[in-house]
Parts: C-alpha cells; structure tokens; sequence
C-alpha cells in the first residue's frame, strides 16, 4: 500500500464516521422539531455530503483493492463512532457496550491485518 | 425515546433489511468497479470511473433505499448500539466474497471474523435491554 492510498483510506473513514454522527444528530433534531425544518435539513444534508465523499473514494479504493480487505477498514470505526455517539451525542455507553465494541473492532483489525500474510 | 413500531415498521425488522442491503450493494459495487477498473486513469483514484457500470448504478440505487432505512433505524436506537451491530455485515461480506466472488480468506481473517462474532453477541445484549426499555 503506498502512502497515497493511506490517506485516501483515512479521508474515507474520516467522512464516513463524522457522516454517522450527523445523520443521527439529524434523526434527534427531526424527533424534537419535526423534519421538514431548516435545521433537520441541513443536519441531514451535510451528512450526505459527507457520505457521498465517503462514497466516491470507496469506489476509487475499490478499483485497486480486494472488498474483503478494504471493507473492512470501515469496522475499524466502530470504536470511533461509539465512543463520539457518547462524547457528541450524550449516548449512554455500559461497560459491556464498549468491550462488546472492542471485540468487533479487535476482529476488523484482524480481518485486515491478515491481508499482509496471505 | 419514542414508542416503537411493530410489524413491518419494527425498528429491527428494517435493521436485518439495512444489514442484507450492505451486503448486495457491496458485492455490487465491487463488480462494477472491477467490471471498469483502470488505475491508468488518474480519475480512478476518486471511483469517477466506475459510474459508466450499470451495476454501480443498480448498487447506488440500493444504497439509497438502505440510507433511507438506516435513518428509520437511527431515530430509534441509538448509534453506540446500532452502528456496532451494524458491524454484522463485516462477517457477512467476507464470507460473501469467499462465496460469490471467490476471493480468498485466510485462516487469520477466519480469525478475525470470529472475534467480531463474539463481539456482535456481547453487543447483542444491551440492544435487547434497550428493546426492553421500549
């Protein structure tokens, strides 16, 4: 992997996670104010926005890379995305969430460590 | 946390629909790519090139439906339980590729694959406790 294809799997994971959270912020905002408001609009949109980044770059990465390898690179933000729906969101998190979360993450990183030794 | 819906409307009813439409437009999309790839094409690199595939476009059309439901989804649960069962589809398209697409699986990729099973099942009970809550 060149350092290039890094980056693009970091920009990748970074719009994918920071999508997550404003598509959830979204679906709140939408339950205390009702959809159709200016804010749930705009919540949703840059959520979009940021899958469609996420999107694009997953199809460009995808032309160069095995799906069983590359996708789950996407795992690897479970843990990121649990711990900032706690942070961001006031999400409630229990012990066992997070260690729950971190045998998932633990696997993604197995899954895509394995590539390097086929 | 509003009152749940039941039947076809069930919050985890429409998750197993969210989890089946990441894996179908997953392998889509891999084989449009695949279908169209060509890394001599600077424009590759941001996947512009796989849009001339009618199954990237078959792909983005389940993607949207999906994100239609992963929203129905997410004014329910929350996104510290739902995403990581989400993570499901972690197994499901390895092994998927292993079938359909015949890619390889190592035996610590099988590894790795198990871990997440046991992680999805530790998860699976604060879900069925906020499903209690509801």
């Amino acid at each position: 992997m060149t350092s290039w294809s890094l980056v693009l799997i970091l920009i990748w994971l970074g719009a994918f996670v920071a999508g997550q959270l404003f598509f959830k912020r979204a679906m709140e905002v939408s339950r205390a104010a009702g959809f159709r408001t200016r804010r749930t609009i705009l919540i949703l949109g840059i959520g979009i926005l940021m899958m469609t980044i996420s999107f694009l770059l997953n199809l460009g990465l995808l032309q160069r890379f095995d799906l069983s390898y590359l996708y789950p690179f996407q795992g690897a933000s479970v843990i990121i995305i649990t711990l900032l729906a706690a942070i961001v969101l006031k999400e409630r998190l229990t012990p066992r969430l997070i260690i729950g979360t971190l045998f998932i993450t633990a696997g993604v990183v197995l899954v895509s460590m394995s590539y390097h030794r086929p | 946390m509003p009152e749940r819906p039941s039947g076809f409307a069930n919050p985890w009813f429409q998750f197993v629909l969210n989890i089946v439409g990441v894996v179908i437009y997953e392998l889509l999309l891999k084989a449009g790519a695949a279908a169209t790839a060509d890394p001599t094409n600077k424009w590759s690199w941001i996947g512009i090139t796989a849009l001339v595939s009618p199954l990237t476009w078959l792909a983005i059309g389940v993607i949207i439906v999906d994100l239609v439901i992963w929203l129905y989804i997410l004014k329910y649960i929350p996104l510290s339980i739902a995403f990581p069962l989400s993570r499901a589809v972690d197994v499901l398209v390895p092994i998927s590729c292993w079938l359909i697409l015949r890619e390889a699986i190592s035996p610590l990729r099988w590894c790795g694959i198990a871990l997440v099973i046991i992680g999805l099942a530790i998860v699976a009970k604060p879900a069925a406790q906020l499903e209690e809550r509801l």
